[in-house]
């Protein structure tokens, strides 16, 4: 009976989750690409070979996880403190809370169109800024070494609004008389956040954290917008490399072993970070 | 009522009534326009979708049995590429034509996904068609394609600041130079820089320009690359210079059509590199440099024929249409010589016919055409072959470092000879 109740989720989930993942995993043992007409031909492990040798590979995982670290760091960082300012007791509350979840409302193909015309160069508005105060322009997006910072910071501009709403739903759920009880032993704001708000906000941010991370890895469209994954190749993530090689290349075959790799990947840090949640529920007891 | 309907919060039963309108709806919507008569439907880029709006209509008005419906793409070549692509993985197209770019031909046509014209069309179907337009169309012997418009890399230059354009690289450089230094204009030189399909496109003429060859012909071998040649080397050195030089803003490498566009239409530099669309733009009442610009062919060494990109648009029929006869009739009137002068005189278009292209009367309407009909005298196609935009992902990438990160141009040309060579030699080994 509980089976049969369960039955239509699993479904749900094997339709769109595990049949993919099966399909991907079937056809990165085949070449299949436009040499082939599209036909699948088993190739044994010639995908996987290429994968352990492709240079590019490498180096848009490094990429990837450059992204995905920095950025998620300070998702968490800014979304907290956001989050912590929109639980105050503010006037205007509801207007304000709608004005920070702005960025992440747009879609992200538009706001990364929009950044892409704020860093440009020269005409966008941030190098008019800087040529009005007498500097000259900045490539924000020409220079392969600092290029993936301004990526970052869109995501962080795009993203933060999503923690700090993730958050805030956890603030709301502890019980102010802790807060108050804390205040008359004399706890000051830091140590109050420090021994109760954090511990007690712990699972929500493991949950934004959880939920960063995986988008972070798979990060495609904004990418893709603001820089095409130029210059040289400097912001390409996983996931550009992925599509290039199906979509652009006709090679599903290879494309989906870089999938593959990638959703290895995410299931590696993912898992690792629900392994210190284990250690941090531990230390609560 | 509510008997077989579980008890929901009123909002939420409000939603699900209006999803199960919205999905009936379609549904009728759908059995609807299915019920109609032989339509052709041809997916294209809007603003080709535009531009042959009124034509199309006509077309509709005077044929009954045949009706066309054309499906508005998006703008990005890619993104129209990519929605074309999944509908054709997906089996089933929903469209029987599909206006496609010059360098999607043999991949197209290597994945299975294209229906070979000689058959409906005969064999001389490109007759009459100048010759520039004509390459690309064909592949492993078969016709996959028609043009409707052509299309090549032009020198824009600024009337105003020079008496006649250049026409090589040194001479290129030193209008440039001599305009930037007394203060004309804060740039020289324009092109796209940007790692994607345009810097490739750059890139090549560029390199004719100099004398090499992206892919080297040998008769009876296997096509070989050959960006490693002193000429090549020498062609990468030249656009890494102009940058050097600060002929070319540093920005270049995030320079696609668009910016180069506002950099040049905003009077800012002397020289651009752009397709023929941008004339339409640069003339336009409102135009900083409106009735200034002039156009030429792009510069090359003393003693080398100049060259231009060829990149053109054309219609392909797309394996699966339920109605290839009607289909190749439609594909017969699109690119037939009535509507090609109507997309010249209307758009601007640049015509493939060769009648078109030597009519004096079309150049009141369109001043380019004795540029468009040199330029397409020396267009150079893209290497035709099913793995293209893997040679090219390969070159833009080196290209790309070269620009942004100070390569060396011999190093550039080295690392995108060796991975060029791996992907020829890949497609040549898979069965």
């Amino acid at each position: 009976m509980s089976l049969l109740l369960l039955a239509p989720a699993l479904l749900l989930v094997g339709v769109v989750f595990l049949w993919p993942l099966l399909r991907y995993a079937w056809l990165s043992g085949h070449a299949a690409s436009v040499l082939t007409g599209l036909v699948p031909l088993a190739n044994g492990g010639a995908n996987w070979q290429r994968l352990l040798s492709d240079g590019r590979f490498w180096q848009d995982t490094l990429q990837t996880l450059r992204f995905a670290g920095v950025s998620l760091s300070l998702e968490l960082l800014l979304g907290l403190a956001l989050a912590l300012l929109l639980h105050q007791p503010l006037r205007q509350r509801g207007a304000v809370r709608a004005a920070v979840l702005l960025p992440w409302a747009l879609p992200t193909t538009v706001m990364a169109l929009g950044w892409r015309w704020l860093l440009n160069d020269p005409y966008g508005p941030l190098n008019r800024l800087i040529q009005g105060l007498g500097g000259s322009p900045y490539g924000f997006l020409s220079t392969p070494a600092t290029t993936w910072l301004f990526t970052v910071l869109a995501d962080v501009w795009k993203s933060t609004p999503f923690v700090a709403l993730l958050l805030l739903a956890g603030l709301q759920t502890i019980p102010p008389e802790l807060e108050e009880a804390l205040l008359l032993e004399g706890a000051g704001p830091l140590q109050r956040l420090w021994r109760l708000t954090l511990p007690l906000l712990a699972p929500y941010l493991l949950l934004a954290a959880l939920f960063r991370l995986a988008q972070a890895l798979g990060v495609f469209d904004l990418i893709q917008v603001l820089t095409g994954g130029g210059p040289a190749s400097s912001t390409e993530s996983l996931g550009l490399y992925a599509y290039l090689n199906g979509m652009r290349f006709l090679d599903f075959g290879y494309s989906a072993t870089v999938m593959l790799g990638m959703f290895l990947l995410v299931l590696l840090l993912t898992s690792g970070l629900l392994l210190l949640r284990r250690g941090w529920q531990g230390t609560l007891r | 009522m509510t008997g077989w309907f579980p008890p929901l919060p009123n909002p939420a039963r409000r939603l699900i009534a209006v999803v199960l309108a919205f999905w009936l709806a379609l549904a009728g919507g759908l059995a609807l326009a299915r019920a109609r008569r032989v339509t052709v439907g041809v997916l294209m880029p809007a603003p080709f979708a535009d531009a042959t709006a009124e034509l199309v209509q006509q077309f509709n008005r005077d044929h009954r049995s045949v009706q066309i419906a054309v499906s508005r793409g998006p703008l990005d070549t890619e993104a129209l590429s990519d929605l074309a692509i999944s509908s054709l993985l997906l089996g089933d197209a929903p469209y029987d034509l599909l206006l496609m770019d010059v360098t999607w031909t043999p991949k197209y046509a290597a994945a299975g996904w294209l229906e070979p014209l000689e058959p409906l069309l005969g064999d001389q179907a490109l007759a009459g068609m100048a010759p520039g337009a004509q390459a690309g169309n064909a592949f492993a012997g078969h016709l996959w394609r028609l043009p409707l418009l052509a299309d090549m890399g032009l020198l824009y230059w600024r009337t105003d600041l020079m008496a006649a354009p250049p026409r090589t690289t040194t001479e290129l450089e030193t209008i440039a130079r001599g305009l930037q230094r007394r203060g004309a204009v804060s740039w020289g030189y324009v092109w796209q820089g940007r790692q994607y399909e345009g810097l490739s496109c750059v890139f090549l003429e560029v390199l004719r320009g100099f004398g090499g060859q992206w892919l080297q012909h040998d008769a009876g071998q296997a096509p070989q690359p050959a960006l490693q040649s002193p000429e090549a080397i020498a062609a990468a050195n030249w656009l890494s210079g102009l940058v050097r030089q600060g002929i070319t803003p540093r920005a270049v490498a995030t320079v696609s059509e668009a910016e180069a566009l506002q950099i040049f239409g905003a009077g800012e530099a002397a020289f651009m590199r752009n397709w023929p669309y941008a004339w339409r733009e640069l003339t336009r009442p409102g135009s900083a440099v409106a009735g200034r610009v002039g156009v030429a062919p792009l510069v090359a060494v003393p003693g080398e024929q100049a060259a231009a990109t060829q990149g053109s648009w054309g219609f392909s029929l797309l394996k699966g249409s339920r109605h290839p006869r009607e289909a190749a009739e439609v594909l017969r009137w699109f690119t037939s010589e009535a509507v090609g002068r109507q997309l010249a005189i209307r758009y601007g278009y640049t015509p493939v016919w060769t009648s078109l292209l030597e009519d004096p009367s079309l150049e009141a309407a369109l001043p380019l055409l004795p540029a468009l009909r040199q330029g397409l005298l020396h267009a150079e196609l893209r290497p035709l072959t099913p793995v293209y935009a893997q040679l090219s992902d390969a070159l833009q990438r080196q290209l790309s470092a070269l620009l942004s990160d100070d390569q060396p141009a011999a190093l550039a040309m080295a690392r995108a000879q060796r991975q060029s060579a791996l992907i020829l030699q890949a497609a040549g080994e898979t069965p």
